[in-house]
Order: C-alpha cells, then structure tokens, then sequence
C-alpha cells in the first residue's frame, strides 16, 4: 500500500476571495490543486498540514485565453489541457511540450500549470520516507541542520523539477498574484530564488492565479533529459526560443531547470549572424549552458552527466529551430 | 510423457480462465480482503546497517491507547530460510542487525495512525559496527564480519572443473578474457507484500492469507517460528499480482503478523509500503563475472572459465542455490567440452539477495554472449555462425551430468535470423538514414536457455513433486484442485487445459480451485519454472485416471469391450459407429452412469521426476538439474544517442522452444514479459543504497521501463516436442529473459563500436563510456 496518509482538513473555496479568507484563518494551510505533488509529500512525511485549501473548485482558475496572440493562462488549467490545446503552436510550442512531457497521463489529467510551476524542489535526501530521513538524521531542507548533498553549504541544494517554468521564461511570461494585499505581477523568473528550502518568493496567504505571455513571434520548444521516457521527473530540461531580426539574425532566449533550486535563463550574448558559420556559436552556446547550470549530488545520476547532456540537448534544440 | 492430442483444448490461444476477474476488478488480492475486524500490523525497522542491539524498550508505546500487541525478536528464537542447511535469518533481528530496514519490532493496533505513534515510542539503542555495502569491501581483511565463523564474508564458494580447461585453451585459435559489472535488481512485482493472518485463541489455529508463491514454504516456516503443529495452521494464497522470485522464499513479515495474531489473540493485517518491499528485497545480486573462453578456428568453444562474485546482502536466503546456478548453467545450452567455475557468495550489509526470474544464469550467461560476439567478430565471423557452430545434439548429457532431451535452438536462431532481416541490414543500420538526429542504430543477438523446474526440490521430502486432485460428481462439472500458485504466469488455465483434453470436454466444464491447504494437495510452488512441466503432467495423469472411470462406466451402459469405447467432444461412442446412431452417450449421461457405480468420483495424478534427469553427482550437482531446458534466441535493434547516451530500443525479434505450446496466448505472453523484464536490467533497473539505504525504494526511483521504452516484440515460437513435457512442453516464462542483456549491448557494439562491460546501460554510463572510447581513439590516432 501507499504509505500512510495523515487526517487532514479539505477546504474546497469556490472563489478566489473565499480561498484567500480560507488561507488566512487557518495558518499553516497549504494550497492544493491537483495534489499530485503535495499528497505524496504528505503521504512521506514531507508536509504537516491540518487543511488544506482545494482551489479545484474556482472557474476563475480554468481559463485560457489566446488573444492576438497575446497568451494567458489561469494556473488551474491542466497539464492535459495545455498538452493538447490547438492554439499552443509555433511560438508557444514549447508550453504544450512541456506540458505533454510531465509525469505520465494520468498525473497530466490532474496536475495543473500553477502547481508545476510552484511544485516542491527535489532531492535524493528529501523525497524519501520518514524512516529512511530519521535514519539519515534528517536534513536542511525538513527537520534537518546539514544538507547531505553540500554538507559544507550553508543553504538546501535541492532541485527544482517544474518543466513549465523554463517553456515560459524563454517566452517573457509573467505571473499574476492575489494575496491579502491584493493583486501584483511579476516576471516568471522573479518567482524563485536559489533556495531549496525557500525557492519561492511567495508571501504568506498569496496565490498564484494566472500566467501572462506577451506576444510572439518564432518558435520554441522544449525536451528533457531523463533515464526513461515517461515518469520521471527531468534530470534537466531546457527550453528555447527563437526568432529573427530585421537582419536575419538568429535570436534565441534559453532557460534551463531541474539543475539548480530554481529554473534558469541562460543569458546568449549575440545573435547567430544570418551568414556566420553556425558550428562555433553553437559550441560557445554549449559552454555557456554547461557554465549556467549548478547540477548537485540531489539525484543518483551524476551531476557531471546532466551538465553535458543539458548542453548537448539545448544546442541541438537550437539547432533544429533555424 | 507425450499424449496425442484429442479434441484440441490444448494447443489454442486462449485467454487466462481467472482473466475477467483481474481486468473488471472483481479478483481478491490479500490487501483487499475484508480487514473491518482486523488489526493493523507494522514494522519498526533497523536505522544502521550494522550493530548490536543494546536495548529494545516498547514499555512507552504498549501504553498507548489503541495498541494490542508489540513483538520483538524476544518473540522468536528460531531462524527461518529457505533452505534447509542455511537458514541463519530471525524474523526480527536479536541480537544483532546487518542491514537498514532489517526488522525489530512490530505492533499491532486499532488502525495505522495509532500503530506509527506506537513505532516512534519504541526506544531502541544500538551500538554499531563497521558495515560493507560491496562484495570487494565485504571480503577485506578488516571487514565488519556479519556472522560468526564467516571470514572474508563468505558464504559460499562453489568451485567446479568440468574437463580439462588447461587442455582446451592450448588447444584455442583465441582466448579473450573480460570482466562484467551487472548491477541489484528488484522483482518490482506491481501488488506489494501483504498479509492476513488470523489465530484463533480458543482452537490456537491460525489462518494465512498471504502473497506467496510457494504456500507450502510459509506454512513449514510458521509451524518452525510459532512452533506450532503444522495440522493447526491454514494457508490461502488470494490472487497474486506478480512474483518473479520475489515471493518464492517465506518472507519475515509473513512471520511477523502471524506473531503479532497470536499475540495479540486475533486478526492482523498487514501491508507494506513500496519501500519495505524493496527492503525485503531478494532480488538478483550484483554480480562480477570475469570470463574467459578459448574458441578454434571453425568457432568452436573449447574452454570456458568463468569467475562469478556476488555481493549477496546480509542473510544467506537462496544464495548457495544462486551462486550453484551460476556455475551450472553454463551448461546445457552449447556445446562445451571443459569448463571450470569459481563462484564467491559474499555477505554484504544490505536486504538479502534470492531468486528472481532466470535465478542465477542471468549475468553469467551475459558474459557469456557479449564474449562470444566480441571473439566472432575479432575472427570475421557472424554472431549467428558462432553460435551455430556450438549446437548440442539432444539427446544427449553435459559434461556436469544436465540432461538435454529436447533441442530447438538451431530453429530459434533462424527464425530470428530471417524475421530481423539480419543479413540485409547488421552493420549498415550505424551509417543508415533511418536514426535520429545524433544518434546511430545496431542490431545485436543472444541465446539464452532455461530450466523447466528443478528436478530435485530444496525440501526433500522423497514425495512426489507434483499432485492435482480431480472431483467428478452429480453436476457434471469437473474441479481441478492443485496447490500451484497462479502468480499471473497462467499455470491454473494450464491445468484446465490439461484437463479439458484428456476428458476431451468443454473446458467451461473444469473448474479450478488452488492454493488452500485444507482442501487442495500440497504443492511444492511456482519457482524455476516448474509448474506447467511438473503440475501439467500431473493434471495429465489425474485426467487419465477420471478418463478411464468414465470410458469403463460408457462401456458398461453400452454394452462393449472397454477398448471400443471412443471419447470425442464430450460424447462417447462405440468404435466405428454412425454418429446418429444409438450408441452414443453425452457426456453428462457417463458421467450418471459413473456415479451410480461408486458415487462422487475423485482421482489423483502424480509426477515423479526420472532419476536420470538429476544431474550429476558432484556437491551441489542437484542444482540446474531439470527434466528439459528451454532455449531462446533474439535479436534487438537499438537506436544509441551519441551525445546523451539514451540507448533506445527500437525493436525485438524473439523466438523460444518451449517444446509445445499448450496455450499459444499464453506462451508469447510470457515471452514478452521476459524480453521485458530482461530489457529493464538492460537499460535502466538497479538499486541504488547510500550508506546502505535503499536511493531506489518506490517506482519512480526504481525505474523499471514505461511503456513509452517498450518496443515492438516479434514473438515466435518453436515447438521441439519434449519426449518427458506434457503434450511435450516444456517451461515458457524464464528462457528469453537472459538472452535480452547481451543482445542489447551487442547492438549497441554494433551501433557506436561500444563494448560496454556493464548493467544497465543507463545514460550516463553510455555517455561517460563514449567520451572515454573517443578520448582513446584520438590518442591512437595521434600516437599513429
């Protein structure tokens, strides 16, 4: 059987009012979406929680909007839904990439984008039972004063694993936040910070409620590295967009996740010039991606692999957009 | 034991008779059984790897509201195992632990919540020891010893020489020697562990429901651990969702409930988490194989010497029949006129190793084929040429007493040969258009064999192997019982099959009843591959016996010679005679004519394995005996990316000599899950431990291939007509699991000019082996 889930409170709000009241009159209640993250973090010990607030019940969250182009997506609308949805092509291939790369169907089905997005950094010492963490002393990250995987490091090392936030940080996107203050947004990459144990700069009682994605044009896509092809969560993955200038240069924007506590963007300096050789940009690109990225001892498969691979794998995804 | 086959039943597709049950949901699992009065078991469990046990102090947690009974290892002082000679295992450790997740303690409670709080009240204090995780750290003179009069961690060394090895290698045309790392695997079996257990306090009877595949084992270990007589214990097996070896041996939660019942004078359920599953572990060892073979110059072997080290875990278990299978079953497949073997079976600190689907002959027969291929194409030879150049003529004995009776590798390799188009398109696929971006395609090959059960049993008990009861009575209906445990493999639709057609009846007339020690015969279980061979033929036998009850019962009624009597789909007839005519009886009619003479009609049938097939007389010679091998060959393409190391398989081309298919259905089933099963160890399976707890201990870390991994299969199959089979089969679900291992790393030889000396071939291990191959070129060519 599944290990043993504690008693908790559901509180299913039918509008974001109500679930932001909810929040605030039950401290320490978490939020709660599709639950294939925080249920199994529960069922392990990993999250102690009298309720939890179900915002699966709120029609506002389950809206998607292409409008001229422009994109905004509510967090409760699911992964399936994105995988599958006819307008996410060209440049916003890489969202429903993305999404379709997640898990396996049947978490599709469920998961939504505000959860990946916010979904709980990873590590080999952290995503384990309670036994198996007593029997390690615990660690920085739950419970825990060293980190197992930097025992000389004063912060958590654990992996940030969402494949939606590196699809929409190549396409600008920002996201929109409801919190007791009320509403603010800020750009996608500005929701993290480099911090197992604190990777998001949410402030108590706020939800995350929508992305925004501004006009494009190009294309991009979205692959990740892992051991099989369904399932697991990415050893890495990389996103990247692209388009051309007035020139015919090749501009491309890249972001990477699953390598360090937060998801990335990879700063590329130049544009690939209309007639320039593509070969050497293409191995400073590779450099650059492998001096980005921070992979750490947080899976069994070693650092040095997902470094090389996520290089490889982003010029060859570059490389396929020309 | 060859029947001519009379109304067909066998030899048809047919679909699993309890296959509605398990795809509507309607079949019973042990977890699933009604536990509304049941108590809920659970284990606390050793933090350290190693370490003697100072104190276990459950007075706090006995005080907890809710809590009915805790036990410790106090509560048992007799081992258990799965041989007799080498059962050195507690329950729950005493006095020492040798593994993390090794039990303690346990406590039966109102419910889970109540039965946790109560693990986290047991004080325990240990006092640790140094711990080995490696076969190499474990036999280092400063070692951790885990049990006494053990130096070196040695559990077992078997050295065998068949021939004169010395000889053979002078008499080489080439001699190539490698070294192979394959890593721990789990059975991963999809129901996880659980247990019913029940003591009646007035009676002091105690029932098991439990997941097992081999009852009778259970039911002779509780009596041992409860001391108990064993006329007082029940054992049920509900359905089982999945075995592979993992469920062969008794298991130490299956002992601990029925602790925890008896203590606590009633009901305990118990179910273990995905985690404690792979803690109880008994999966297939890691193991290191140094081999060396000497072939001449037509490709004929001439010796092989084969070194086989195994990091074994922390109890004995199955290991000494591993470590010998190893050895053995180098054998029985070509032919090889010397061999010497020196197997080594370590204790390490970590769950113990057991059985697991193809026990013992999977990483050995891999070095065997990757050798093989390596040596063909340093002589310009095909892969299939050198294997073609080593058949055995059956019937014939090998050199370490195994008896072959039925041959059908050559077939095997030739239908593989024809059906992947291997002559068109091996070594053309790695420069070929068909690849994607950065990546070259390979088309590899192996064989691989396998035994239809052992022929001689762990538990000697001068018994025959196999019994299967027969009921006939008012009703018309046929009941089948037997003891053999349907773990998903079809061995009971292969009982109603055998029955169906010795009757020549309707096979919706038979109904087969399993695996209850107070109504079905003891059986000695599913494990190497015995049950179709051993059960079948007995079901056969059973058949014949109610067959001639009823032939004399129609020639009674029709006034005839018993010998004129014709039985065809369910009518019986006299010899000759016009089909509309008077003369022919139904079924049903018989079978009132039968019970009128002598009432409800029960027969038995018995098999008795021959003593020729019992292999030779050397120690340990019992091991790898078996009354016919099944032989595989296959043929795999893969597609290997250079830059990421994602090896994928593109496609399988397999083929199996299972002497007979009884039920064809069910045949390519089995041989799809063992091209499965054999291509998670392949790719991707392993365990993992840090510091001896397990990296790898659910199904997202464990990763066995998704169906997004799983290729298209070919299945063929090859029926040689095994002269001692039933209906001439042979076993069908183990022979082409090891030959997937090699194939696949052959195919990637082919691919990327890779010999990879190691198991799975996971990402980074491909890249990190590519980047040294091109490394090593570049030296040679700057060197040149």
């Amino acid at each position: 059987m599944s290990e043993f889930l504690p008693d908790f409170r559901l509180v299913r709000p039918q509008s974001l009012d109500q679930a932001i009241t909810a929040l605030q009159s039950e401290p320490g209640a978490r939020l709660c979406a599709g639950g294939t993250d925080i249920i199994v973090n529960m069922r392990r010990g990993l999250v102690e929680v009298e309720t939890l607030v179900d915002l699966s019940g709120i029609a506002d969250l389950k809206t998607l909007d292409l409008d001229g182009n422009a994109l905004r997506i509510g967090a409760g609308v699911t992964l399936r839904e994105l995988a599958q949805h006819p307008g996410l092509i060209g440049p916003y291939q890489a969202i429903a990439q993305a999404a379709g790369l997640v898990a396996g169907p049947g978490h599709r089905q469920v998961a939504t984008l505000g959860g990946n997005l916010c979904l709980d950094t990873r590590c080999l010492y952290y995503n384990q039972s309670h036994w198996w963490r007593k029997a390690n002393d615990f660690c920085l990250k739950y419970h825990g004063d060293i980190c197992h995987v930097a025992p000389k490091g004063n912060r958590c090392r654990a992996a940030f694993s969402g494949d939606m936030a590196p699809a929409l940080m190549v396409l600008d996107a920002s996201v929109e936040i409801i919190g007791p203050d009320g509403a603010r947004r800020v750009p996608l990459a500005k929701l993290y910070r480099e911090d197992g144990t604190d990777f998001l700069m949410l402030k108590p009682g706020e939800i995350l409620t929508a992305v925004h994605v501004p006009v494009q044009r190009g294309k991009s896509t979205y692959d990740k590295i892992r051991v099989r092809g369904a399932v697991d969560f990415p050893l890495a993955g990389v996103a990247v967009a692209w388009r051309q200038d007035a020139d015919g240069a090749h501009l491309f924007q890249l972001a990477v996740t699953g390598t360090n506590s937060m998801p990335i963007n990879v700063d590329i300096p130049a544009p690939l010039g209309k007639d320039e050789d593509p070969d050497p940009y293409f191995a400073t690109l590779e450099k650059l991606v492998q001096k980005a990225v921070s992979p750490q001892r947080t899976s069994t498969i070693a650092p040095h692999y997902r470094r090389l691979s996520v290089s490889a794998l982003a010029s060859r995804l570059a490389r396929a957009l020309i | 034991m060859n029947t001519k086959l009379r109304n067909g039943a066998a030899g048809q597709p047919l679909p699993l008779i309890d296959g509605i049950e398990k795809v509507t949901g309607r079949a019973v699992f042990t977890a699933d059984l009604d536990g509304a009065d049941c108590l809920t078991g659970r284990i606390l469990r050793s933090p350290v790897s190693h370490g003697r046990i100072v104190r276990i102090d459950v007075s706090k947690a006995r005080e907890l509201d809710g809590v009915v009974a805790i036990v410790t290892g106090t509560d048992c002082a007799l081992t258990y195992g799965v041989i007799p000679i080498a059962m050195n295992e507690y329950p729950m450790a005493r006095d020492k632990v040798r593994y993390r997740g090794e039990p303690v303690a346990a406590v039966a409670a109102v419910d889970a919540a109540t039965a946790e709080r109560a693990l986290e009240l047991i004080e325990l204090e240990i006092e640790e020891l140094p711990a080995s995780f490696t076969a190499a750290e474990a036999r280092k003179v400063e070692a951790g010893q885990l049990h006494e009069g053990k130096p070196g961690n040695l559990e077992r060394e078997v050295h065998h020489e068949f021939g004169n090895v010395a000889d053979g290698f002078a008499k080489a045309a080439l001699v190539h020697q490698e070294s192979f790392d394959c890593a721990e695997i789990n059975h991963a079996q999809l129901e996880p562990h659980a247990a019913l257990a029940e003591y009646d306090p007035e009676r002091h009877r105690l029932t098991m429901h439990t997941v097992s595949q081999v009852p009778f084992y259970v039911h002779l270990m509780l009596a041992r651990c409860l001391e108990m007589e064993s006329s007082q214990i029940r054992v049920v097996k509900p359905f089982v969702g999945g075995g592979f070896g993992a469920r062969t041996e008794t298991l130490n939660f299956e002992i601990i409930v029925a602790l925890l019942a008896r203590a606590a004078g009633g009901k305990v359920m118990m179910r273990l988490t995905r985690e404690e599953c792979f803690l109880t572990h008994r999966g297939r060892p890691n193991t290191k194989v140094t081999m060396k073979i000497g072939l001449d110059r037509a490709g004929r072997i001439t010796a092989v010497e084969c070194e086989a080290v195994m990091a074994g875990g922390a109890y004995a278990g199955y290991g000494l029949v591993t470590i010998l299978y190893a050895g053995a079953l180098l054998h029985g497949i070509y032919q090889l006129p010397s061999v010497k073997f020196d197997g080594y079976r370590v204790y390490t600190n970590t769950p113990p190793c057991g059985a697991m689907r193809g026990h013992g002959t999977v990483d050995v027969r891999h070095a065997f084929e990757c050798i093989l291929d390596r040596m063909a194409r340093e002589m310009g030879l095909d892969p299939f040429e050198v294997r073609r150049a080593n058949l055995l003529e059956a019937p014939m004995y090998t050199a370490n007493g195994l008896m072959v009776n039925s041959y059908g590798l050559a077939e095997c390799l030739d239908k593989v040969q024809t059906a992947s188009d291997w002559h068109d398109r091996r070594g053309r696929l790695a420069s070929g258009q068909e690849s994607r971006q950065g990546s070259r395609r390979g088309l590899g090959m192996a064989c691989s064999h396998y035994v239809s059960g052992a022929a001689k049993p762990v538990h000697w008990t001068g018994e025959p192997h196999a019994v299967v009861s027969m009921k006939l009575d008012f009703d018309g209906s046929v009941t089948v019982l037997t003891g053999a445990s349907d773990i998903g493999q079809g061995s009971s639709t292969i009982v109603a099959i055998a029955a169906a057609e010795i009757l020549s009846i309707d096979i919706g007339r038979v109904r087969v009843v399993t695996n209850d020690s107070v109504i079905t015969p003891k059986d000695n279980g599913s494990y190497s591959s015995r049950v179709t061979f051993m059960v079948g033929n007995a079901a056969i036998e059973a058949a014949k016996a109610l067959r001639e009850k009823l032939v004399n019962a129609a020639a009674i009624k029709l006034e005839v010679a018993v010998e004129d009597i014709e039985c065809e789909g369910e009518s019986f007839f006299v010899k000759g005679a016009n089909a509309a005519s008077q003369s022919v009886l139904s079924f049903q009619d018989v079978a009132i004519a039968a019970l009128a003479l002598e009432g409800t009609i029960t027969v038995k049938g018995t098999f008795t394995t021959p003593v020729k097939a019992q292999g030779g007389k050397h120690r340990g010679g019992a091991v790898g005996s078996t009354m016919g091998f099944s032989y595989a060959a296959q043929v795999v393409e893969v597609e290997v990316d250079v830059d990421t190391g994602q090896v994928r398989v593109e496609k399988v081309w397999a083929a199996l000599d299972c002497g007979f298919a009884i039920n064809p259905l069910a045949v390519e089933g089995q041989i799809e899950g063992s091209v499965w099963m054999g291509m998670g160890q392949g790719l991707s399976e392993e365990t993992h431990y840090v510091d001896g707890l397990p990296a790898h201990a659910s199904f997202l870390d464990y990763r066995f291939p998704t169906i997004a991994e799983s290729p298209d299969i070919d299945v063929q199959i090859v029926e040689s007509i095994d002269p001692l089979g039933p209906f001439g089969a042979k076993e069908a679900g183990e022979g082409a699991l090891s030959g997937f291992p090699p194939a696949l790393v052959n195919a990637v030889a082919d691919a990327v000019g890779l010999d990879a000396n190691f198991l799975p071939l996971t990402p980074d291990r491909v890249q990190a082996a590519l980047i040294k191959l091109r490394k090593a070129a570049r030296r040679k060519e700057a060197a040149s």
